[in-house]
């Protein structure tokens, strides 16, 4: 029997078959990925609700197309691919202001109120970059991927990526008071 | 690698693991310390990123691909056997017309059907009325906005029915609950009330999209039916003309759940 699902709350839990390798493979897939990819697409859209459908959809195409699946290594920026064309379909129907994140209080229970504070005003800082900055920063931090990866996703040239990588940094930095890191090359 | 170089990828690539990156890291003690305030500057930004993710986030994609699976492998078994009685049916498709039972579940309340039945809201979780922002809410998150949010509604929660996107809701009335489900992705022609296996349903276009409503019994259909109208913002019509009418408060037994 599966664990606790949040769409069934009763006793009357349904006794499920046994599993077959691709359900296995699927569930896998969602287990693994699916807290990375809610994040980049909160960053991508800036809504909870929306990021949470913008996930729910990108798995539901990605167990649709399973079969097409070859390097389990690709996984994570395959998933990727998908959920921003999900987004970008959902941009098209709904003209959703990409940029319009406002909605921050998500606070770490662990974290001191001083850590708090600094990652809230980071989240702002991050908020108010402009999405050709925040998106390879997103892909970045959060994918883990490289520079020639995030050209590779974002149909641009890696020295380009490079570029906006280093003003998104320098731009948060300048936001949060912080020594400018363009300063320390200059200096060079 | 020079210096220059050095910074110029610390600055777009903090973990950049290039042999001369790394090469040079070790051998300049100005640059491995521009390293170590970009890690430190690294980590804070990993954390900024790292947003709560909502609880149960995978268990309820791992529903919404469930169902979508049975149901696909129902259309599958459908079509073969569509095909398996093709040959029969072209003797006998003009008895089968006549034939055809009127309280046959349509397409789009199947997949409701199916959903309510994986989907059970047990009684623990329908006893007060949830606040309507939460109503309204789950509907803006289908891209539907509400003129108003009718009373008596129990329960909430966006869920997927088949390939559609919908609105789940409870509302206890008083022959019994009602599971009234909001599919704001698929509008149909016309109203159509059905039965199967002891429960009655109705389904109608509503808005953009359709209202299914199942329960043990339809007595409350049509009450139903004009709250949800008028919560669209739909013109009602009663025997004193056009009006919004309002639903009583759920009785003190009321619970219940999906079929």
């Amino acid at each position: 029997m599966k664990q606790d699902v949040d769409c069934k709350e009763t006793a009357t839990m349904p006794v499920y078959p046994p599993m077959s390798s691709r359900q296995n493979q699927f569930e896998a897939l969602v287990r693994g990925h699916s807290t990375d990819l809610y994040r980049y697409a909160y960053w991508l859209c800036g809504q909870d609700a929306l990021a949470q459908d913008l996930v729910q959809d990108t798995f539901l195409r990605a167990w649709r197309a399973l079969d097409k699946l070859r390097e389990v290594g690709a996984v994570k920026a395959w998933l990727i691919t998908i959920l921003r064309r999900e987004h970008a379909r959902l941009f098209e129907r709904k003209s959703m202001p990409s940029d319009d994140i406002d909605d921050f209080d998500l606070p770490d229970p662990q974290a001191t109120p001083e850590r708090r504070t600094e990652e809230s005003a980071l989240r702002q800082a991050i908020a108010k970059l402009e999405p050709k900055y925040r998106d390879p920063l997103v892909l970045q931090v959060l994918g883990g991927f490289s520079c020639s990866e995030i050209a590779a996703q974002l149909g641009l040239g890696e020295a380009a990526v490079m570029t906006q990588l280093f003003r998104a940094r320098q731009k948060l930095k300048g936001q949060l008071g912080l020594d400018d890191q363009a300063a320390e090359v200059s200096e060079l | 690698m020079n210096c220059l170089e050095f910074r110029r990828r610390l600055g777009s690539e903090p973990a950049c693991s290039f042999e001369d990156f790394v090469a040079h890291r070790a051998e300049c003690v100005h640059c491995a310390a521009a390293h170590a305030r970009a890690e430190e500057f690294e980590s804070r930004i990993r954390a900024a990123f790292n947003v709560a993710v909502p609880a149960n986030l995978a268990d309820r994609i791992l529903l919404a691909q469930t169902t979508e699976a049975r149901h696909e492998r129902r259309g599958r078994r459908r079509g073969f056997a569509a095909l398996m009685l093709a040959a029969a049916a072209s003797i006998v498709v003009a008895l089968v017309a006549v034939n055809r039972p009127r309280t046959e579940v349509p397409e789009l309340a199947g997949m409701v059907v199916d959903h309510l039945r994986e989907h059970v809201v047990g009684a623990d979780r329908t006893g007060s009325p949830v606040p309507k922002q939460d109503v309204m809410d789950a509907f803006a998150a289908r891209g539907v906005s509400l003129a108003s949010v009718p009373d008596g509604v129990n329960y909430v929660h966006k869920c997927p029915a088949g390939p559609y996107n919908t609105v789940h809701m409870v509302m206890p009335e008083r022959s019994g609950p009602v599971s009234v489900v909001y599919v704001a992705d698929k509008r149909i022609a016309g109203q159509v009330d059905f039965s199967r296996d002891g429960m009655h349903g109705r389904q109608l276009p509503l808005g953009k999209g359709s209202l299914v409503m199942v329960a043990s019994a339809d007595a409350d259909f049509d009450a139903i039916e004009r709250v949800w109208k008028s919560a669209m913002g739909e013109a009602v019509a009663t025997s004193e003309g056009f009006a919004v009418p309002v639903l009583q408060s759920p009785g003190p037994g009321a619970i219940l759940a999906a079929p």
